[in-house]
């Protein structure tokens, strides 16, 4: 004690830590908003149904499982960049900064849901259910593909709650509130997030494995899992940065996204992570580009992303265009726009940027998924942005009761005071 | 005018030293501050803008991408032979040769320049340091004449000083 006279001294002169914790507390939530998202769920489900029913192309299926993906990968990201949080005792902005990564948490179940609906367009989806693939017939069948893929994700969205329980309990909070000392999260909270950390990366390897890379069962990338983690990961991020500056505008005057630190450091975050998106896509792509092995390479050059091929040039496909947009949105225009402090602690820049970066990732996702379905024309029509919007809507209502807790986190006077260290 | 006599101020309490210089600021003293420990808040107080290394880390990352573009484009061309069926010059991997000697130049004049704006290395101490300011107190060392001492003197002591020594400055200092 005696060896930091300054610390002891500041702490002494502070006022003792409050001992009410914001957390639950009544948020109207305007009723525009539910009935939006709910319009936009009836869109999508009729747009699906009609789909489903009337194309012979499985557009409707396609369109379901990429945005299966993208906002799984969301909620998913968000409940992990909480238990990131707590590894790294991040209490840069109280719990706010907490409620906000985990405001999508109860898209989760609903996705467990969304999951069993594959089931039904599975001959249309995976080439290897009507012809199974001679080589690992015992991996990839239908019983042991929707039993271990149903298993996984069932444990995850349940430790996720386990998780997003604990974290939430009152001495998790008080201890995200108390910036002032050196103290170790909570031991329940210790214990869980790293659980948390390591079964994300397992299971969303294997979903990435088997739900996309099993599209087109001759690929292989051992680095593909790491890839998909961490692009869900940074679109948990990004969605994180864009409820942030929208939350800025309308929670009043005084809230902890009108902070410029917390600005700053979703900024910092969102272009972080954008470098390591692009640093796990490119060590792959090196590897197949160097390689040059027909049976790696197709996939990129379905995608019209394999430059300078053999004899120097690149096979024109469809497909280019959205291939070569995805790293644009994603790595080229966070990493050039929020290099500088101030556009970070800007919210239209940073918005912008994140807003654009979801967009990105959502292409990503569709770019992974359509072109080993349909390799030679972009099958985009108003099936696919139905079912998106619709995703959309389930995705909006499941956020409310996240989002209410992120709000009353965000308002509360402890909070700012907390943030204001 | 050469200095005739040097205050060293020695203070407990970061508050106070930024106080003190302040108020030096405030009425145009030079002085020369140490700190036991970096001090973002005294850094701020003494009003050094950003630091000049940061403009040759941008040089020393842009020289680096130049040079690894040279070395690598321009090895291949003196070496015109298609490998692999590539292309002579192919882009992904001069990429990551461009990238890391960017990181090294870049890195490289981080360091250098860092020490040579930090003025190191510095083997004899600067003149009214004491061993206190590299262990436990902030000191402020003051050059000026006998007639403005009392008036510096009562500054410092004001904004908290602990104690102020009087020292006899050093031939080489006096031209400051």
């Amino acid at each position: 004690m005696t060896s930091q006279p300054q610390a002891s001294r500041e702490a002494s002169r502070r006022p003792i830590a409050p001992q009410v914790v914001p957390g639950k507390a009544d948020v109207c939530v305007s009723i525009p908003i539910v009935v939006v998202c709910s319009i936009l769920t009836l869109i999508g489900v009729a747009g699906f149904i009609a789909g489903v029913m009337t194309e012979t192309e499985p557009h409707a299926w396609e369109a379901f499982l990429c945005n299966f993906l993208f906002f799984f990968g969301v909620a998913q990201g968000g409940v992990v960049i909480s238990a990131a949080f707590y590894l790294t005792q991040a209490r840069w902005g109280g719990p706010g900064a907490y409620r906000l990564a985990e405001s999508f948490y109860f898209f989760l179940p609903i996705a467990f849901v969304l999951f069993w609906v594959l089931f039904f367009g599975r001959a249309e989806l995976w080439p290897w259910v009507t012809k199974p693939v001679a080589k690992n017939p015992t991996w990839l069948n239908t019983p042991f593909f929707f039993a271990r893929e149903g298993f996984a994700l069932l444990a995850m969205i349940l430790l996720d709650f386990w998780f997003i329980r604990v974290s939430q309990r009152v001495d998790v909070r008080q201890w995200a509130l108390s910036n002032d000392n050196i103290m170790m999260p909570p031991t329940a909270i210790r214990r869980l997030a790293p659980a948390v950390a390591i079964t994300y990366a397992v299971v969303m390897s294997l979903i990435a494995f088997d739900l996309i890379m099993s599209l087109a069962p001759a690929w292989k990338s051992t680095l593909f899992g790491a890839f998909f983690f961490a692009g869900a990961f940074w679109s948990g991020i990004v969605a994180m940065a864009l409820t942030a500056v929208i939350l800025r505008g309308r929670l009043g005057a005084e809230n902890l996204f009108t902070r410029d630190s917390v600005m700053h450091d979703l900024g910092k975050f969102t272009f972080a992570f954008s470098v390591f998106w692009a640093y796990t896509l490119f060590a792959q792509y090196i590897v197949i580009w160097y390689g040059d092995i027909p049976n790696e390479t197709f996939f990129l050059v379905v995608r019209g992303a394999l430059i300078g091929g053999p004899a120097g040039y690149t096979l024109y496909t469809p497909w280019m265009i959205p291939t070569w947009i995805v790293p644009v949105l994603v790595w080229v225009i966070p990493f050039t726009v929020l290099m500088g402090v101030k556009p970070k602690k800007t919210p239209a820049i940073l918005g912008g940027v994140a807003f654009l970066g979801l967009i990105g990732m959502w292409l990503e996702r569709y770019v992974l998924v359509v072109p080993s379905i349909e390799p030679r024309h972009i099958p985009f029509n108003w099936i696919e942005a139905t079912i998106t919007l619709g995703f959309l809507g389930i995705f909006g209502l499941c956020a409310i009761p996240g989002m209410k807790l992120t709000i009353a986190a965000a308002a509360a006077p402890q909070v700012l005071e907390a943030a204001e260290r | 005018m050469a200095a005739e006599i040097e205050l060293v101020g020695s203070f407990a309490e970061e508050e106070e030293c930024i106080h003190a210089v302040e108020a030096l600021r405030r009425s145009g003293v030079e002085f020369r501050v140490f700190s036991p420990i970096p001090s973002e808040p005294l850094i701020h107080a003494i009003g050094r803008g950003l630091s000049p290394v940061r403009m040759f880390v941008l040089l020393g990352g842009i020289s680096g991408v130049l040079t690894g573009i040279a070395v690598t484009v321009g090895t291949s061309w003196e070496w015109n032979l298609i490998v692999g069926g590539k292309p002579v010059v192919s882009w992904p991997p001069f990429i990551i040769i461009m990238f890391e000697l960017m990181i090294l130049f870049g890195g490289l004049s981080a360091a250098l320049s860092f020490f040579f704006f930090a003025r190191l290395p510095q083997l004899e101490p600067i003149p009214g340091y004491s061993e206190r300011f590299g262990a436990d107190r902030f000191g402020i060392a003051v050059e000026c004449d006998e007639a403005d001492s009392a008036r510096i003197e009562a500054m410092m002591r004001e904004a908290g000083a602990e104690k102020i020594a009087h020292e006899d400055p050093r031939p080489e200092s006096a031209e400051h």
